[in-house]
Order: structure tokens, then sequence, then C-alpha cells
């Protein structure tokens, strides 16, 4: 008999178990309580906030659990949860439901827009050209100027190709993202590729290990590598103003190891998280940071990036009908 | 014609006969059944999201043993390919999974009568799959790529019913040990095939961290000439690797066709 015994071996299985999560409740506490979990195993800033401004995610919990109650309406808990997710002040985190996104956009809402719609179109006029997104022209003096409103296209390097062959003559390029809050990273990966001859050292990038906060992998060296394509060899300025946000930000940190790259304008918003999806019981999803990038230094550059010239639109100039930051670096470029 | 012509002649007409009988040491005999089968998954990705998802799968399985008469020795091989659709609790995202299946095993028959046989043995178990999130962004799939070494033991009863032969079988296996794909806990995929940075991205898995199993009880019965499949089948595979779940449970009908074939080698 005892040589049959390997017969049992299968039913090893269940002993072993399921393995399985546990699902909170559809109720309001139960939304309440999976949220802070998703967050408290997921988010990856908690120890850099701790240290900037004194995040503390259970003092979070404690405060926000007496205001949930099973007999509040749906409204009261996406407010009440929106207010909870608002303490970690990061505009990739975010509640979706069917009626409304929960968000904290206090990175540009609280600063100068540093933007008009007005003032560029004085500067772009109607006959500018147009590739994969990216609107071109030259300028009366002889600046190159490229308005890039979001990196959400995928830029071919046929599209590259064109926009810096047709301004080569130009004396130097503008780059403009202001107000540009992001898209795919590889997007502003190919567009920084043009500025540079050789591989350079642009950053770090880590993710989480664990649930912990402090489970990280070690940090991982981000390389921008030469496109293959033509490159621009002439000074590129690049303006930026508060809304400059994730992908974008993440351009502007390319940028500013490539040589001749000056950047103009306010601070960027920030957002150095890759964001994740999940979702609560009630369906409502939720988007988070989950990725951690860093600059050259090591440095996080979740509250933004500053620029090397820090200018701001003037009233004066506004009246004028002249763009501060588009003059600051026509100017800079024909010194 | 002379008696020795007619002696000639049956011997030419005998002479395949003894061929026949002398081969039979060493025919092969392959039962193959095609089975599709429909049932109810339930799939949990903590990775995509902490709620579990359940819906409807189909699966096409064909299972083949491959055995040589008065050999204890025989080969299993199954190829199954499945593609579910399930949604979550609230009813407002939908995740979509498919796997490819792969098995090869050689299987020693150990209990061995007119009506009873027992069989043992182990499989090489591939898997190639997916599960797609129909709302995530940054994280809307994940890639399932695993590799088993898996016991396998299988029962098979055969009686008759009126004049007709059946065969009750049972299967069921259980991977011991594997190697499994996986992004890290919160490792995104650009991370991994954009920027080439791995991180224990092909994890060891034994029983105590991906305890799966599937098992399978089916009836054989004959009708026009033609021998039917249908049963039950329970799939149940997870894992707990690199601080991430998984597991996609599924319990399916299974209906098809069973073909036997007898290979004999004619020597000249």
């Amino acid at each position: 008999m005892k040589k049959y015994l390997f017969l049992l071996l299968p039913f090893f299985f269940l002993f072993t178990g399921c393995i399985d999560e546990k699902e909170y409740e559809n109720t309001q506490n139960g939304n309440f309580e999976a949220l802070w979990k998703i967050i408290d195993e997921h988010y990856c800033f908690f120890d850099y906030k701790a240290k900037v401004y004194g995040l503390d995610w259970d003092e979070v919990h404690e405060r926000y659990a007496k205001m949930v109650n099973p007999s509040m309406s749906e409204l009261q808990l996406f407010e009440v949860l929106g207010n909870m997710l608002a303490e970690l002040k990061d505009g990739h985190v975010n509640i979706y439901a069917g009626f409304d996104v929960a968000r904290n956009w206090s990175w540009h809402e609280n600063y100068p827009s540093n933007f008009s719609d007005t003032l560029l179109t004085k500067y772009l006029g109607t006959d500018y050209h147009i590739a994969s997104g990216l609107y071109y022209r030259v300028l009366d003096d002889n600046v190159g100027y490229i308005r890039c409103a979001t990196f959400s296209n995928d830029f071919g390097s046929g599209n590259l190709d064109y926009v810096i062959s047709y301004l080569a003559q130009c004396n130097g390029l503008i780059i403009d993202i202001r107000n540009n809050s992001g898209g795919l990273i590889s997007s502003a990966e190919k567009l920084a590729a043009r500025f540079t001859n050789e591989n350079i050292l642009v950053g770090y990038l880590q993710h989480k290990t664990g649930k912990g906060h402090s489970d990280f992998s070690s940090m991982e060296e981000q390389w921008l590598k030469p496109a293959k394509g033509i490159r621009w060899q002439k000074p590129v300025i690049v303006l930026t103003n508060r809304q400059v946000f994730s992908a974008a930000n993440e351009f502007v940190k390319y940028m500013k190891c490539c040589p001749q790259v000056t950047v103009v304008g306010d601070k960027t918003g920030g957002g150095a998280g890759m964001p994740f999806s999940s979702e609560l019981p009630n369906g409502w999803s939720i988007r988070f940071s989950a990725c951690p990038m860093y600059d050259k230094n090591k440095e996080s550059t979740e509250f933004g990036i500053d620029p090397n010239y820090k200018v701001n639109l003037s009233d004066i100039d506004f009246l004028k009908g002249k763009d501060t930051i588009i003059e600051y670096a026509r100017k800079l470029i024909n010194k | 014609m002379t008696m020795n012509h007619k002696i000639f002649l049956t011997f030419l007409f005998l002479l395949p006969f003894s061929v026949l009988t002398t081969a039979a040491q060493d025919d092969k005999i392959i039962t193959n059944a095609k089975m599709i089968g429909i049932g109810n998954t339930n799939i949990l990705d903590t990775y995509l999201s902490p709620e579990k998802y359940n819906g409807t799968e189909f699966r096409y399985i064909s299972h083949t043993l491959r055995e040589k008469r008065n050999s204890h020795l025989y080969r299993e091989i199954i190829q199954q390919g499945n593609i579910s659709y399930a949604n979550n609790r609230s009813e407002n995202g939908g995740e979509m999974a498919g796997t490819y299946n792969f098995q090869y095993g050689w299987h020693w028959q150990f209990i061995s009568d007119e009506k009873f046989t027992v069989g043992v043995g182990g499989n090489i178990d591939a898997n190639l799959g997916f599960i797609y999130n129909t709302r995530n962004s940054n994280n809307p799939a994940q890639a399932r790529a695993y590799l088993n070494i898996t016991p396998v033991i299988e029962a098979a009863y055969r009686f008759h019913i009126k004049n007709g032969l059946h065969t009750l079988r049972y299967e069921i296996s259980a991977p011991i040990l594997g190697v499994m794909f996986s992004p890290n806990y919160g490792q995104s995929y650009y991370e991994i095939f954009s920027k080439g940075n791995y991180d224990h991205n092909v994890v060891p898995t034994w029983v105590g961290n991906a305890p799966s199993l599937r098992q399978m009880l089916t009836f054989d019965f004959s009708l026009w000439k033609t021998t039917f499949r249908i049963g039950y089948l329970g799939d149940y595979q997870q894992a707990k690797v690199n601080n991430l779940k998984n597991h996609i449970y599924t319990n399916a009908i299974v209906f098809g066709v069973v073909k036997k074939f007898s290979l004999i080698k004619l020597r000249p």
C-alpha cells in the first residue's frame, strides 16, 4: 500500500489552499477601506512626501475614517474620498466615477498660468505647419518655433526629420511645451533624442517591490540615446509653465541634460510617478503614482523642475500683444 | 493446379497474417479526444485589480494517448486553448483572458486489467497567455508564461451497458516545480521591455507559491458508430510571486469525439 502513497501528491493542493485577495464589501466603509489600502500598498511617494510636508498616511486614515458612515450618499462619499486623496498632493492621483473626476490640480491652479492662447495665435498665425501634432514655423527673426501641446501622439522619425529639416536654417529653436500635461514617455524621449549626439545619463527609475512604503528596487539608470535621424545642433530654448506635467516634465528633465538647451519660463508642475490603475468595489477607477522617476542627481522631480531663467508673462507685454516668455527666448537666441 | 501450387498459394495468402501477428507485438494505439468546453471562470490578478472578475470561458482540448500494445509505458499529449471574458462585481469593467497550454509526458500504467487501469506519469506543462483589463491605463495587461513539471494520475474504468462499451475516466494533475514570468510588484512593462530593466521577472514556482490543479472526469459512450465524450473539467491555476497574487479558476462542461487508431507496421 505504501508504494501508492505518491498518488496522494496532487491532493497536497487541497492543503496548500487558495490564493485569494480580500474583497471589501461594496458599502461606504468598504470602499473607503479598499481605497486607503490600495494607496497604502502601491503609492510610491510616501517617504518622500513625509520628508517634504509631513504626510502621514495612517493619520490620514484616522482622520477621514470618522467622516464615512453607511448613510452617506454616493456624492458625499466621493467628496470624502477625493479629499483624502488630495492629501497626497499628486496630479497623477484620481478617482474616476461616472459623474465626476476627483483630482488635486493645485500644482498649477495655485500659480499664474504663464500662457495665453490669444498670444500664441499671434505668433503662430494661420500658415503654420503640422506634423504628428507638432505645430511649427519660422518666426520673423529667423528663430524656429515648435508648439508641442501634448506627448499623446507617437512621433514618427519621419515627422521629426521633416520638422527639423524645415527649421534647419534658423539661428535657434524654441520648443514651447507650456500647458503640455504629458502623454507617452516614449514620445518625450524621441523628441529629446534629437538634441544629443551621444548617450547621456538623464535620470533614474525605480519600482515598488512590496507593500511597504519603503519597498523599492534599486535605482536603474535612464539613458538618452541620440536619434538615428536628423539631429539639431544649434541653441534650443524650452518654454515651461506650471502645467508642464508627467511625460512633459520628463521631457524637461531630459532636455536639461542636453547641450545647448536652456529652459525658460516657470517651474514645471512635476508628476514624477508613472501612474497605475486600480478600482474600488463600487466600480470607481483609481489612478495613482506607482513608479518614481528621478533626475540625474537622484533628486525627485515630483514637485517640478526649475527653469534656467524664471520668466513670467507680464500684463504690459500682454496688452502689447507680446508673449514675454517667447520674447525672452528670442533674445537669448539672437544675443 | 498441382498440390505444390495449392500449398504455395495458401502460404502467400497466410503470409500477411503472419506478419500482422508479428507486427502486433509493437502496435501503436493512439486514442485522441477532441473536445470543446464552456464554463464559468473566476479571474484575479492583483497587478491589474484587487477585484475578482467572473465570466464565461470557451475552451478547446485535444487529448491524446499514444500507447504500445504489451507495454505499460505510454505518452500523453494535451493541447488546449481557452478564451474568456469576465466582469467585475459592479459590472462596469471587463477582463479578457486567454491561454494556450501544451503538455507532453510519459506515463506508466501500473494497474492494468480489462476493466480498470491506473496510470501515473509526469508532463512538461507549458502555458502562454494574457489577461487584458479594459479600463486600466499604464497597467492594462498581464502576460502569463509559465513552464511546469506536472505529475499526472489517471484512472479508467470500462464497463458494458447492454451491448455498448463505456468508459469512465478521471485525470488529475498538479505541478510541483516550474518557472514563471512575472513583473515585479509595482514594475511597469515599459521598464521591462522598453528599458530592459529586469527584476526577478523569471520566478521559480513550486507547490507552495503556485498550488495549481487540473482535473477532468469524463464518460465515453458510443452512438451511431462514434464514440462521444462528455465530462467535467476543473482547472485551477494560481500563483503568488513577487507579492502579486493571481488565479484563474474554471469549471466547465466538456463535450467531444474520441477516435482510436491502431498503427501497424507491415514488413515486406
